[in-house]
């Protein structure tokens, strides 16, 4: 698969995503063709899902479906498109300072890669937001999550060429970073919209 | 003439009952969490409502399992550190049967009623005593031990270990400063505001310098040793040690926010709790790269996983905490779900992971045998791993949706929904959280089974100091 990263190698990373691993690690794509031709791409899909759901259904909490005004709507969503979008690059690039200790490749486009890929289950998944139910969504995505954090222990240490053990460990410290950023992303929103940005709740 | 042996078999008793403890401390957590999507299994019967229940398995897991499990831990590592027998090992059975009945009855007691009504020490004054005489003894053999020691530097982990000591002590004292009415029930010396603050002092300190001060003690004593690789930074744990020491013991009122406490010492609360990012994640840090050096390990030690693992939850909620301590998050998280998310996120991932990451690697030692099943460990790894990111993520689910509900006005600026909805609204978090408690109580129960498998029809190993001159 010689340059062939991008969106359209989506089912192969659904369905063979060990082929795509050993792919990605003889071909060593470059940090643009990942991120241009394919991340980017899949980071688009939560928002526009979530768009259209929120639109359609309102939030729904488990009480009465929470309707915001279509200006918050868009507002919310593009903030989820850039914090998705940071979230992987702040990753990949944590991933790449990591690799010193480590011992891994310290190849961009290789960290792109591997977190692009990981990455792609919960995009798709993220179909669910098209009806925002909230314990609806948790119920499909958290498999997922589990299907992404196996993706990702069994993925590092091909992608990034390191040892199985060494890359076991790599890939806990980036569970431990990425939980960090997940949680952030939950304080920080909650934050805004205590301070008006966002569900109009009274605080 | 060769030195006296190490007294381990108190360690391997201590240890046998924080097991023990897990699982009858768990068994009530799950019970609890499915008493609130069936509330009617307590059948009517006072001892299994929710309010006596929780506060057994709150007392069961910390005092039970945690302390046990520490009591434990600092027994066979303070002996190793410094190279000589405990001091006074009477006293130190002595102790060891001390707490077991004092949690056996503690836990009967509450189960019959009886609290203080004061959270994380709802034991009551004569409980209170016992255990401040029991945490004497703990102290003398640990103090003891350490004054004749024959190793010149006293070791880190004995810096933690002997801060939970000195700490609990007078948190345990002066927020149980009481005056008794009956024999089952006292009232608190302090009134109002004050004994809110004098709580939370003790409630956010237990965390501290118990779930944290004490568990670091362990992590920095079992960790080089199962890494064999020594502190990445020693210098960096002592400086962390200090800040960590100095930075905990204001962060208590950050449980107070937006109450009726002076405004000023919330806003301390939250800075305080800020800072101590820093000693905690240098701690993560040194742990981190200490077991980077040691990755071949992993392949033979199922052990050393569950520690890798409790470093990446303790970044979580160490980190988390500090988060939460803002009064702008705060306002948002107070009351809800996301809470009992954040605590279980360091009591499953960091205290009970580290705990059991701990027990695979001491049962074998002082049982002289290795492990009876690594099959069966690395299965309680999975389940351990899968059961708290299920719990945690329950709970955010369930504390974002509290909070969003909760905080919404209708036209009026009324509140929109009314508890009642909130809560009937919970009930589908609640259901996977009680699955999550019973998919981690499973990986205990498989832990109980494979170390008294181990143990079975063994006595503990009989181990000397190293001769004099010689080091650890």
């Amino acid at each position: 698969m010689p340059n062939r990263f991008s969106i359209l190698s989506l089912g192969k990373i659904l369905f063979a995503p060990n082929q795509v691993f050993q792919a990605v690690a003889g071909e060593s794509p470059p940090a643009s063709r990942v991120f241009f031709r394919f991340a980017i791409w899949i980071g688009l899909l939560p928002p526009v899902f979530a768009w259209i759901g929120t639109t359609l259904f309102g939030w729904r909490l488990g009480v009465e479906p929470v309707f915001l005004p279509q200006s918050t709507v868009l507002a919310v969503c593009l903030a989820y498109f850039v914090a998705l979008l940071f979230g992987f690059l702040s990753g990949a690039v944590v991933a790449r300072w990591m690799a010193v200790t480590y011992d891994a490749s310290q190849s961009l486009g290789r960290c792109l890669a591997l977190m692009a890929i990981v990455g792609a289950p919960l995009a798709v998944g993220s179909v669910v937001h098209l009806y925002p139910h909230v314990f609806f969504n948790l119920l499909v995505l958290v498999p997922v999550l589990i299907w992404c954090m196996y993706l990702l222990y069994r993925g590092l240490p091909i992608v990034l060429a390191t040892g199985p053990n060494r890359g076991m460990l790599m890939a806990s410290a980036l569970i431990a970073y990425l939980f960090v950023a997940f949680v952030s992303l939950l304080g920080i929103t909650v934050a805004l919209w205590g301070s008006g940005i966002g569900p109009q709740i009274g605080t | 003439m060769s030195a006296a042996p190490y007294e381990d078999r108190v360690v391997t008793a201590f240890l046998y009952c924080s097991v023990f403890w897990a699982l009858i401390g768990m068994a009530a957590g799950v019970y609890v969490a499915a008493e609130l999507v069936w509330p009617t299994i307590d059948f009517g019967l006072p001892p299994l409502s929710f309010g006596r229940l929780r506060t057994a398995h709150t007392t069961l897991v910390l005092f039970g399992f945690g302390v046990s499990a520490l009591i434990a831990t600092a027994f066979y590592s303070v002996q190793r550190t410094s190279h000589v027998r405990l001091f006074a090992p009477g006293l130190a059975w002595a102790l060891f049967f001390a707490w077991q009945l004092a949690i056996v009855l503690g836990a009967a007691s509450i189960l019959a009623g009886w609290t203080s009504a004061k959270e994380y020490a709802e034991l009551e004054w004569p409980f209170d005593i016992a255990i401040t005489v029991a945490w004497v003894a703990f102290a003398v053999v640990f103090f003891g031990t350490i004054a004749r020691r024959r190793v010149g530097p006293i070791y880190i982990s004995n810096w933690f270990y002997g801060a939970l000591i000195i700490v609990i002590a007078m948190l345990h004292i002066v927020n149980n400063l009481e005056l008794p009415a009956t024999i089952g029930k006292s009232y608190s010396l302090f009134a109002g505001a004050q004994d809110a603050v004098v709580q939370w002092w003790y409630g956010h300190n237990a965390v501290g310098f118990l779930l944290t001060g004490g568990f670091l003690g362990m992590l920095y004593y079992f960790l080089p040793k199962q890494a064999e690789q020594p502190i990445w930074s020693y210098r960096l744990s002592i400086v962390a040690f200090w800040a960590f020491v100095y930075t905990y013991i204001w962060a208590g009122p950050h449980h107070l926010h937006y109450h009726a406490v002076p405004e000023w010492v919330q806003s301390l609360g939250m800075v305080m709790s800020l800072i101590l990012l820093a000693p905690s994640w240098a701690t993560m840090v040194n742990g981190i790269m200490t077991v980077a050096g040691a990755a071949k390990k992993l392949k033979t030690d199922p052990a050393l996983k569950f520690i890798v693992l409790s470093l990446a939850f303790y970044g979580l909620a160490t980190f988390e905490g500090p988060m939460l301590a803002i009064k702008s998050v705060n306002v948002f998280s107070h009351f809800t779900e996301w809470t009992i998310g954040h605590v279980h996120s360091g009591a499953l991932g960091w205290n009970a992971l580290i705990t059991f990451g701990t027990f695979y690697f001491l049962v074998p030692r002082l049982a002289g045998a290795p492990l009876w099943s690594t099959k069966l460990a690395n299965i309680h790894f999975w389940l351990a791993l899968a059961g708290t990111m299920l719990y945690v993520l329950a709970m955010w689910g369930a504390g974002v949706s509290q909070g969003v509900l909760w905080l919404s006005l209708d036209e009026l600026g009324e509140v929109r929904f009314s508890f009642n909805d909130v809560m009937a609204a919970m009930k589908p978090y609640y259901g996977l959280r009680f699955l999550a408690g019973l998919t981690f109580l499973a990986g205990a129960a498989l832990m109980a089974v494979n170390l008294a498998k181990t143990f079975a029809g063994r006595r503990t190993v009989v181990a000397r100091p190293p001769a004099e001159g010689a080091r650890a």
